[in-house]
């Protein structure tokens, strides 16, 4: 059944990235996972942007070191996890963070055989 | 179930696209042109204020609540339970620990925002902007100036009150009458430790040879100082002053500058670059207060003869009440610092400061912070480690009725909370954390964290225990510590160079804000409830402790490889 020359590739996935301040991913993951999403990275990084600096001393609460969290999800559910992830981490108050989603070209990870087999193959 | 429940049809669709959340297509062209152009008013709702601050101060005020709660209850509890006492005055004290916890966590925070940038700034620049005179000359000053801002020195001037003035007239003296002085002379003994700190930078010298150049002297004079039944009293006193220099404002301001020296000697390769100035910062104050000592002794042949403080006993004026006054003392504290780092940020460095609003947002903070940590510790830190010293000997003696246990028993109990104190407090110090971390990356794993923290806190229980049975059998001073420091001068020679730098600066570490007001003040409430002449010397010995619990551990290890070494040859 499984052939080891071929490759199964997703299509129609998109990537959605959020960055957060430190310790907020646990929150984002939790929302994403809740929506539906089936797994998620989280990256440490430290950058700031302008409306941090624009916060005036209020900007000393926003911290430097940042989280990114990448989540892939099929492009029919994304809307909906980009909701709920903006929701979650508060996302409509000044240097709490960003999150844009861009469509992949193609994806590809371990696809159990059976359900590789009840898609076909397209060749 | 026949009863007709009216239906409402509703499509999906619309139920859906009521819930969620609608989206609107902006360009970000057309918003980032917008921003360029626009004047930035910007208004926050109140519920973006709250998302902002409410974690960052939480966060914060847990970290001083996990310090401080745990020991304050421990105090109060063994009170309640093992002296069958009541606190007293218990809602002051508990408004007094808030005071405190808030005021650390404010003063903590003014310190990063306010005083650090400054620090790094300087430390990294300056050694190569300046001659080394320079920046010695700066690193004096700095020293000196910190230790007016370290939050623990207030409780020295408040300590004065304890100490028995007809058996240790010349003490009594330099706490009611020259407490300033005394502070001064931490403070050049600080200065001078950083000066020699960086001297050690720039000539590569080795820890051992330092501390054993240092430790003479000082025990030398201890011993003169032994001797004299005038002096004796306050070698307890001298000893402490070095415990309580080295908090939470000197440490990283001086070894920000140590790391810009250090990386300009062209030593920034050393691991071990950072250790060594907190050692010598606890032993020269105590060389320093110890002659102060000695010329109040010249200077004030009978202090009995002195005519009593002109201006004692009146009514305090506006400006010696309990808001105003304690702001005052924080500004006093704090505006030399800030003003010494700004001057050398602008004249000797030479760049303009940045981030004016920041940077006045960390010292007024600062400034805040202590205030309100001064006032904490004068209605809730101090009054707790006095009752709680003062209510100890009733384990053992019968003051009034009869004692709670017998003699035996008595002291027991009174050594196992000395002991529980020691460790407890040890265990929970976040600075001893972060060093057990840099240990065991620099020893490779031979010394893993939890065994540094073992012994610094075992070293420090008994430390506090010695001390504690030092006031309550009233034993001298001179034979104790001159017996630890030999102990730890002996393992020094022993040992090798990074257990000597790890074992002396650990004894630094340990004693953090918290810590430092509540042990002085248990001590000298004990002193007054014992009759004991003085409550000073429990902070002394628990410096000494962790210094030779430490080489003891780092020879243990030592031992243990070169075995493992010889069965496998």
């Amino acid at each position: 059944m499984k052939q080891r020359d071929e490759i199964v590739v997703l299509t129609d996935a998109v990537l959605i990235t959020c960055i957060v301040q430190r310790g907020v991913a646990d929150a984002v993951v939790d929302a994403a996972t809740e929506a539906g999403a089936q797994g998620a990275t989280i990256f440490y990084a430290r950058g700031t942007g302008v409306r941090q600096k624009h916060l005036g001393v209020l900007g000393i609460t926003v911290n430097a070191e940042k989280e990114v969290i990448y989540i892939v999800a099929p492009s029919d559910h994304a809307d909906h996890i980009f909701e709920r992830v903006y929701v979650a981490a508060k996302l409509d108050t000044p240097g709490m963070g960003m999150i844009y989603m861009a469509l992949l070209e193609k994806m590809a990870t371990y696809v159990p055989p059976e359900v590789a087999a009840r898609f076909g193959r397209h060749d | 179930m026949t009863d007709t429940v009216s239906q409402r049809r509703l499509r999906y669709g619309e139920f859906l696209s009521a819930v969620r959340v609608k989206q609107r297509r902006v360009s970000y062209k057309d918003v980032h042109a917008d921003a360029g152009s626009r004047p930035r008013t910007r208004s926050l709702r109140l519920v973006d204020v709250h998302r902002l601050l409410t974690p960052y101060v939480s966060v914060r005020f847990l970290e001083q609540l996990r310090a401080v709660v745990p020991l304050a209850l421990f105090l109060a509890l063994f009170q309640i339970a093992a002296l069958r006492a009541d606190v007293q005055e218990g809602e002051l004290i508990t408004f007094g620990m808030l005071a405190v916890m808030l005021g650390l966590m404010l003063f903590m925070d003014g310190v990063k925002y306010g005083l650090m940038p400054f620090s790094e700034n300087i430390g990294f620049n300056l050694p190569n902007r300046t001659t080394p005179a320079v920046v010695l000359g700066f690193a004096f000053l700095l020293g000196g100036i910190a230790t007016f801002a370290e939050p623990a020195i207030g409780a020295l001037r408040a300590a004065g009150s304890g100490v028995d003035p007809l058996r240790a007239p010349w003490l009594h003296l330099l706490l009611t009458r020259y407490p300033d002085r005394l502070v001064l002379a931490v403070g050049i003994g600080v200065g001078l430790a950083v000066v020699v700190g960086m001297l050690r930078y720039f000539f590569a010298w080795r820890m051992k040879t330092l501390v054993i150049a240092t430790l003479l002297p000082c025990l030398a004079l201890t011993v003169y100082a032994g001797l004299d039944p005038r002096l004796a009293p306050i070698i307890g006193l001298a000893w402490d002053c070095g415990a309580i220099t080295t908090g939470p404002v000197t440490v990283p301001l001086v070894l920000a500058l140590g790391i810009g020296v250090a990386a300009a000697a062209g030593q920034e390769d050393n691991p071990l670059a950072g250790f060594g100035i907190v050692t010598l910062a606890s032993l020269f104050p105590a060389f320093a207060v110890m002659l102060v000592g000695i010329g109040l002794v010249a200077e004030v042949p009978d202090p009995a003869l002195l005519p009593p403080i002109v201006g004692a006993g009146d009514t305090a004026a506006w400006w010696d009440q309990t808001p105003v006054a304690e702001l005052i003392a924080a500004l006093r504290a704090i505006a030399p610092l800030v003003l010494l780092l700004w001057l050398a940020q602008r004249f000797l460095v030479g760049e303009a400061v940045k981030q004016h609003n920041i940077i006045a947002y960390g010292v007024v903070v600062a400034v805040l912070g202590m205030a309100l940590f001064n006032l904490g510790l004068s209605i809730g830190l101090i009054p707790l480690g006095n009752q709680a010293g003062a209510t100890v000997p009733a384990a053992f003696s019968a003051a009034d009725g009869a004692a709670l246990y017998s003699y035996p028993v008595g002291i027991g109990v009174a050594l196992l909370f000395a002991i529980i104190l020691g460790y407890g407090a040890t265990v929970a110090e976040p600075a001893l954390n972060a060093m057990g971390v840099t240990v065991e990356n620099l020893t490779d794993g031979a010394f893993p964290k939890q065994l540094l923290i073992q012994a610094v806190a075992v070293g420090v229980a008994l430390g506090i225990a010695l001390g504690v049975a030092k006031i309550i059998f009233d034993w001298s001073m001179l034979p104790l510590l001159l017996g630890g420091y030999i102990l730890a001068l002996v393992g020094t020679l022993w040992s090798s160079e990074e257990y000597v730098a790890l074992a002396w600066d650990s004894a630094g570490v340990t004693t953090g804000p918290v810590t430092v007001p509540l042990v002085l003040a248990l001590g000298l409430g004990l002193g007054q409830a014992v009759g004991a002449a003085e409550g000073f010397g429990i902070l002394a010995m628990a410096s000494f402790g962790p210094i030779v619990s430490v080489l003891l551990v780092g020879v243990w290890i030592r031992r243990r490889t070169e075995i493992a070494a010889q069965r496998e040859s």
